[in-house]
């Protein structure tokens, strides 16, 4: 129709460009579109050794997952902060490597009083902080005072001072802390003191998360440089730090969310350091020129924790767990079900120790193991022996039935994020299944609500243990329960029983230390016994690090221990870098190629778009 | 895939977009008056839908089982009078109408709230990763769609033929491909390295960190490539299927024999009569696609650990943060809403047919 | 269409008619139908999908799933005893890939039936019924339209309880406005032609018009619907399993890529557990998208439409 072919012609002019621009955007795109296949089809750009920058720093790169919550010591909890914060500010005191007692930080030395209520600190007076000024027991002083007078402050670290009446700083060197009751941790107060010159301007601590003015004053072994959220977090050596500057000039963590694509940074040398290996990830990196794989001994615990039937200080009961558990032998058929060889072979493949008792193995002082008889060991025979002796028959279809006549399905909660709670769980489906046990495994993000409102049956359950069992056996008293339902208490699953409470209250009173060990070793064994946590597997710690990058680096315990999470700043100061090339190849020459590269490609992509065209304009005259 | 996975498949033989509304022809839209009523309804029907995410988003995400104070302790000791305290702090004290309200009241203010678990109000948390989303997703954004279009337009002038044959079954195929599997392999043959190919793109990230200048630059660049590729392999096809149909129903049209009969060279026709009308669905299709895109990079983010507002909410879905699930997903819906509206506003001024 | 005046002299009865006339439609349909290559073949790999997953149970047995007598060791590579290597559990891959296409295919199939069960009644109510209720589901099927649908769908599974039930729903309950936006198109266009005027005449009822007339015309573009749906289900669902939102006691194909990854499947290499499901996935969503595309260009619906 010629009046279409008219319209075409009689379009308004001022419409015309805006047929024009897309068409521009598309010639452009295009090119860059060619330009990224060629850049593809390249093999010029190097981008190996990203890890070392430019003008020859040594650079540490370490690769984390965990986002920063805050870099407020107020207000940091998670794993990854409170590694940078220690790094960027001295503790009071801080932990032998070798077998983690204390030894002195921005404290020299320090004294209880005889009652154990008054605990003087000595502050060296060689420590300054990054900006020039020197750290004194003000500034410790003001750290403390303000946690406990500042709600907003005490959010982190905020148990520790919970205890204390009074802290002064009667001189630059002296700190004297007063106490309402005797308090284990004097010696492991891990709160970062801040500097009083600085912390003193800000206003609401709920709201401050200390990562808007760079460098952040501090006075660790590391200064705070830079950080963009999820992206990295750089830290530049304290030259002026008091225990000597550690040798890598910068330290940076860099976030790969994924574990594969830090291995693989790892393999090109993008990264330095990368830990929570898989073992399918450790057995491949095993065998690699210049990479060493550290598989420790952990100081976690991986167990199957039973809801005993929720309850609160004040008698109150609340959630829903399964009648059935609250009988020992129930408990006890459930782990005797469960082939912890099996699960160490086939799930961790070798990294893992099977676990038996509730302190790991690495913690020789305080380790202890069930006798031959006293173990539950797999059985499942006498698993479903004693199933129906505690009157849970099976029904005519197989499945065990509860005193309600219904058949048992226990409700296993698991974390999501842990794929070794997910495979684990599907091997105690199917055995559980064989002795006519269903289970329902809920895999959350976020397991802590059940949890708390003891709405679950069984759970996966795993702590770090520290050097002391102290807090870890705390779990399980009577005295963490919450005071009432409303409450969190610092119970771990509710567990609340006598015997165990009485051998708890002994150790923490014992002062001599072999005779406390032999009572914690009891306490565990009470425990065991009673089927309220299963422990399944102690999981090594499974890290890497390039051999070209860091020369030797300081785990702990020192012997065999893991580098990333420790308890001091070991790892990350004592590291030194390796001088196989590595510095002199810098970033700048390698960004100075790759803008090379890009030029001639884009170059490349618009001469090939151009004869492109000129060929279809060709092939469209025909 | 991306959220255009869910819907997308069924557009691609319907000619105009799938998610546009149908494109205004007629007398509401012939004077300028009658254009500005149909915007103003337009605008009026974004305004509502708006008004409905913020609903749902407030809503949708109190259905999580838990009590969201005990879930920001993180099971740590805490005493009943501390978490009523918490709860005064975030307004969780209050009936849930008057949460509501105010909530309703402070998003129009532009304030959306503070993150459970970074202390940090919500929208600076998005405005922190925002400029990386958009940067990823604009520049495949303008690939893809440069892409689609130029191959679409070859494609449906040489219809039939094995050109396009073989371009219209590989951008079915890419289409059809997971993209964080495509992500995944990616980083196995160009990052790690396979083979022959040497280990070419960093694995992850948006930056190394420490750079200046323009070598910050060309470093984002680099980061960029593979992120990028992923997107556009599996988003082009679409775009791609979506002219070329376009222009079929276009290319039989008489006013194209005319064009011929007067003696113009075949690419002038295409480039002067066929393409900018056939554009117009391909237009619509663009900016709700942009909207997409930015709603479903949360899988090439969390394979590339882009720093950017997928891996934002995936983050505050498992904690869950409400206040930043909530705000994040009012912004990709508004994102896609607000995308949409632009598209039906640019629709009726681009039609050569309006204004007749 | 133009058969409904139908000459009284015909033997049978207008049922009889109606099945006549729809089997020549549906003759009619496969003749065009094979003229389209791709349609061909994606029906052959269509055909070979559901051969496959329907004699799972005969092939490779629901023991393939279980973890606790797995025949392999973990991770292993590909040997003639186990031809795509070993998953995590030491459990036969080629077999978990058979196995696993059941559930992909399952959820793809319902979720994208559910969606377009609930698109293709709100769209023939909302087509049929005019005014306040058309409006209102027309704008809440806008509404839906907008609505970013992965986020959606994750935001759904994570509030749900983690199940095949949870993911199907997600899927469905975000996949369904532009069948309903279609359908709607559609019924009015059906609903304009002269002899739903004299079927009201002589007394119809909503839902007679709605059942007996309408669905029958909107049939043949609920069915393309379907099948371009699934694809986009199969692969929705691989991404939530992707994401740890599905059930992970379930075997599917989404779910065993989430597996590798765990497992640490891409740095170590080892790509045959790694490939093969995306593979799947991908050849299943095409070969939906290939079935979809060729329904589709026979029945145009907007040919039909004017016809």
């Amino acid at each position: 129709m010629s009046t279409q072919d008219q319209h075409g012609r009689k379009r308004p002019a001022a419409r015309i460009p805006r047929f024009r621009a897309p068409r521009l955007a598309t010639t452009g795109g295009f090119v860059a579109a060619l330009a990224l296949t060629a850049a593809l089809a390249t093999p010029l750009a190097p981008a190996a050794q990203q890890a070392r920058a430019d003008d020859g720093k040594k650079v540490l790169t370490v690769a984390v997952a965990q986002s920063v919550d805050s870099l407020s010591p107020f207000l940091a909890t998670r794993l990854v902060s409170t590694s940078i914060l220690r790094l960027t500010y001295e503790y009071l005191t801080n932990y032998d490597p070798k077998d983690a007692h204390a030894v002195p930080g921005l404290a020299t030395e320090w004294k209880p009083s005889a009652d154990k209520l008054t605990w003087t600190y000595k502050i060296r007076s060689d420590a300054t902080w990054s900006d020039g000024e020197k750290v004194t027991a003000e500034d410790a002083a003001w750290t403390f005072n303000k946690m406990m007078t500042d709600a907003n402050a005490a959010t982190a670290n905020g148990s520790f001072v919970t205890n204390f009446k009074k802290v002064t700083a009667p001189s630059p060197t002296e700190l004297v802390i007063e106490l309402d009751k005797p308090q284990a941790t004097m010696t492991s107060l891990d709160v970062p003191i801040v500097p009083k010159h600085v912390w003193e301007k800000v206003g609401d601590f709920s709201k401050f998360n200390n990562d808007k003015d760079f460098p952040v004053v501090g006075s660790g072994p590391y200064i705070l440089k830079d950080y963009e959220p999820d992206s990295y977090v750089r830290l530049e050596a304290n030259k002026k730090f008091w225990r000597g500057a550690p040798e890598f000039d910068e330290l940076v963590f860099k976030y790969y969310k994924d574990g594969d694509a830090a291995v693989a940074a790892l393999q090109k040398g993008e990264v330095s350091f990368v830990s929570n290996l898989t073992p399918a990830q450790a057995d491949s990196l095993e065998g690699q020129d210049d990479i060493k794989v550290n598989d420790a001994p952990g100081r976690r615990f991986l167990a199957l924790a039973v809801n005993p039937g929720a309850r609160a200080k004040d008698g109150e009961r609340f959630g829903d767990g399964h009648e059935s558990l609250l009988d020992q032998r129930v408990r006890q058929a459930l782990f005797l079900a469960v082939d912890r060889e099996t699960l160490i072979d086939k799930v961790y493949q070798g990294h893992a120790v099977e676990g038996e008792g509730y302190i790991p193995p690495r913690y020789s002082t305080y380790y202890w193991k069930p006798s031959a008889d006293q173990k539950l060991a797999h059985d499942p025979a006498e698993a479903a022996r004693l199933l129906d002796e505690a009157g849970y028959q099976k029904n005519s279809e197989g499945k065990r039935v509860g005193k309600d006549g219904k058949p048992i399905t226990y409700r296993v909660l698991c974390h999501a994020t842990d794929p070794n709670d997910k495979a684990i769980g599907q091997y105690l489906k199917e055995w559980w299944g064989e002795l006519g046990i269903g289970m329902d495994l809920q895999c959350l993000d976020n397991v802590s609500d059940p949890w708390l409102a003891g709405t679950y049956d069984l759970a996966f359950d795993g702590w770090s243990v520290s050097p002391d069992p102290e807090s870890v056996l705390f779990l399980h008293t009577c005295d963490a329960l919450p005071a009432t339902p409303e409450d969190t208490g610092a119970t771990d699953n509710f567990i609340c029983d006598k015997k165990y409470d009485d051998l708890y209250t002994r150790q923490h009173a014992e002062y001599d230390p072999a005779k406390r060990a032999d009572l914690v070793k009891q306490a565990v064994s009470r425990l065991y016994d009673t089927g309220y946590m299963n422990v399944m597997a102690y999981p090594n710690a499974v890290e890497a690090y390039r051999t070209d990058q860091i020369a030797s680096i300081t785990t702990m315990p020192e012997g065999a221990g893991n580098i990333y999470g420790q308890d001091g700043y070991w790892s990350w100061w004592s590291a030194t870098p390796a001088d196989s090339g590595g510095s002199s190849d810098g970033g700048g020459s390698a960004g100075v190629i790759t803008g090379v590269v890009v030029g001639v490609v884009l170059l490349a992509g618009v001469g090939g778009f151009l004869a492109m065209r000129r060929r279809a304009t060709a092939e469209d005259r025909e | 895939m991306t959220a255009d996975a869910v819907s997308a498949p069924a557009g691609q033989a319907d000619g105009p977009a799938p998610a546009a509304a149908p494109p205004v022809r007629g007398p509401r839209a012939r004077t300028w008056a009658g254009y500005l009523r149909y915007g103003a309804g337009k605008v009026g029907g974004a305004a509502v839908s708006l008004f409905a995410v913020l609903v749902t988003s407030f809503f949708l995400f109190r259905l999580i089982p838990g009590d969201p104070v005990k879930t920001m302790t993180g099971g740590r000791p805490v005493s009943a009078e501390q978490l009523a305290a918490l709860r005064r702090e975030f307004g969780l004290d209050l009936p849930l109408w008057q949460q509501f309200t105010d909530y309703c009241g402070k998003a129009l203010t532009g304030d959306l709230g503070t993150s459970y678990q970074f202390r940090a109000p919500v929208t600076e948390k998005i405005a922190d990763a925002l400029p990386n989303t958009l940067l990823l997703t604009g520049t495949a954004f303008v690939l893809y769609t440069a892409l689609g279009i130029v191959i679409g337009t070859r494609s449906a002038w040489r219809q039939g033929r094995l050109g396009d044959r073989l371009n219209t079954g590989l951008a079915l195929t890419l289409y059809s491909l997971p993209s964080f599997w495509l992500g995944l392999l990616l980083i196995i043959v160009f990052s790690v390295g396979m083979g022959p190919v040497p280990g070419l793109f960093p694995t992850g990230g948006m930056e190394s960190g420490g750079e200046q200048g323009f070598a910050h630059v060309l470093d984002v660049a680099h980061h960029l490539v593979l992120p990028v590729l992923t997107l556009v392999a599996v988003e082009y096809g679409q775009t791609l299927l979506v002219t070329r149909s376009a222009l079929l129903d276009e290319t039989g049209s008489d006013y194209l024999t005319t064009a011929r009969a007067k003696g113009l060279r075949d690419d002038a026709v295409r480039r002067r009569h066929a393409v900018p009308n056939a554009l117009l669905p391909t237009v619509t299709l663009i900016f709700v696609n942009l909207g997409r895109t930015v709603a479903g990079v949360i899988l090439v983010e969390t394979v590339f650990s882009w720093p950017g507002l997928g891996g934002l909410f995936y983050q505050a879905l498992s904690v869950p943060d409400l206040p930043l699930v909530q705000g994040l997903f009012l912004f990709f819906a508004s994102a896609v809403i607000v995308m949409n509206t632009v598209a039906d506003l640019v629709y009726p001024l681009l039609d050569p047919r309006v204004g007749r | 269409m133009t058969t409904e005046a139908s000459p009284p002299a015909a033997p049978a009865g207008p049922r009889a008619l109606a099945r006549q006339r729809r089997r020549r439609a549906a003759v009619r349909f496969w003749r065009q139908y094979r003229t389209h290559r791709a349609g061909l073949v994606g029906l052959a790999a269509l055909a070979l999908f559901a051969l496959l997953a329907l004699t799972a149970p005969l092939t490779v047995g629901s023991d393939v799933a279980g973890v606790t007598d797995a025949p392999g060791r973990p991770m292993e590579s590909p040997s003639a005893e186990f031809p795509l290597g070993t998953d995590r559990f030491g459990r036969d891959l080629l077999g978990l890939l058979v196995w696993g296409s059941r559930v992909s295919l399952l959820v793809g199939l319902l979720a994208a039936v559910l969606s377009v069960v609930i698109g293709a009644l709100v769209g023939i109510t909302a087509g049929h019924y005019k005014g306040m209720y058309a409006t209102v589901m027309m704008r809440v099927t806008d509404w839906f339209l907008v609505m970013p649908a992965l986020v959606l769908a994750i935001a759904l599974a994570t509030v749900l309880p983690r199940s095949l039930g949870t993911v199907i729903l997600a899927i469905g309950v975000t996949s369904w406005p532009t069948t309903a936006r279609l359908v709607r198109a559609q019924t009015l266009a059906v609903e304009s032609r002269p002899y739903i005027e004299r079927a009201k005449a002589l007394g119809a009822g909503h839902v007679h018009i709605m059942t007996r007339h309408v669905l029958p015309n909107v049939m043949p573009l609920v069915l393309a619907q379907t099948t371009l749906m699934v694809s986009g289900s199969i692969l929705t669902e691989a991404t939530l399993a992707f994401l740890g939102l599905g059930d992970p006691t379930v075997v599917s194909w989404g779910g065993m890529l989430q597996d590798a990854r765990e497992a640490g499947a891409v740095s170590a290499g080892d790509w045959w557990y790694l490939v093969p499901p995306g593979i799947a996935i991908a050849g299943v969503a095409l070969t939906f998208t290939l079935c979809g595309r060729a329904v589709e260009s026979v029945l145009n619906p907007r040919l039909g439409v004017a016809r």
